[in-house]
């Protein structure tokens, strides 16, 4: 996947744990882990809403987007 | 996690006549081989169907012998369906007929059932090739209107299938 979840830097940054996020923005920790973990496959603008409010981040904070290796060859024909 | 819909008792029903119609097709089959092997007596075929001696008989003999050895490999056909829609009654019975699994099973269904259109288009030709006024070939076979439609309707539903297994995984991995 091409882009990036940053939430553990975020939560880190913050001091919060990911528990304690899934209680402000009321999620599963099991929904959160899958976007920690860069698992999910879409966020809703709700979800990303929610986190954003959360955290006090833009959702540039909480997303980057890196090209696979094989997107950037093709970029580059 | 999907959880099983309400007990129905088409489900059941659907399973034990499912296995039935299986039996039942391989006797069918069975039936069929005994009838081409067991019995090649001419004489017999023409007393079974009241048939008298003549150029035009050996020709509908031989045409039913035809028929008989596609009725042969219509068997199987019929197999593959009737083991896939066990397998999808199964998996609606555990609450997950969703999956790919499924979606491939019903496009083998779907072309299984346009061979067995096709076939049954050539033993019309070959019944109508050898039937006569004084003997009659009336097979209930050749074009269906309903029988296509059902192909073209198990294409659909195995593509809505597949679609509908994408769009549940996008879904399951939405957060």
């Amino acid at each position: 996947m091409a882009i990036i979840v940053k939430l553990d830097d975020l939560l880190h940054d913050r001091r919060m744990t990911l528990t304690e996020l899934a209680d402000r923005v009321g999620m599963t920790l099991a929904n959160l882990s899958i976007l920690k973990t860069g698992k999910a496959r879409a966020i809703r603008f709700s979800t990303l809403e929610a986190i954003c409010q959360a955290l006090s981040c833009q959702p540039g904070d909480l997303l980057r987007f890196e090209p696979e290796h094989r997107s950037s060859t093709e970029a580059t024909r | 996690m999907p959880t099983p819909a309400s007990p129905s008792a088409v489900l059941p029903i659907a399973h034990a006549a499912l296995r039935l119609v299986i039996l039942l097709n391989w006797l069918m089959g069975a039936a069929i081989v005994v009838l081409l092997v067991a019995m090649p007596n001419e004489r017999w075929i023409m007393s079974a169907f009241d048939l008298t001696p003549s150029p035009d008989t050996d020709r509908l003999i031989m045409a039913l012998r035809a028929i008989a050895v596609i009725g042969i490999g219509i068997i199987p056909l019929h197999y593959a369906i009737l083991k896939r829609l066990l397998a999808m009654v199964e998996s609606v019975r555990s609450g997950d007929p969703f999956v790919a699994a499924n979606a491939a099973r019903l496009e083998t269904i779907a072309r299984a059932l346009l061979v067995l259109q096709l076939l049954s288009l050539v033993i019309a030709a070959i019944a109508k090739t050898v039937s006569t006024p004084a003997h009659p070939v009336d097979l209930d076979a050749g074009f269906s209107i309903t029988g296509w439609l059902a192909v073209l309707l198990t294409f659909l539903l195995a593509r809505v299938f597949a679609e509908g297994t994408r769009m549940r995984d996008d879904l399951e991995g939405t957060v």
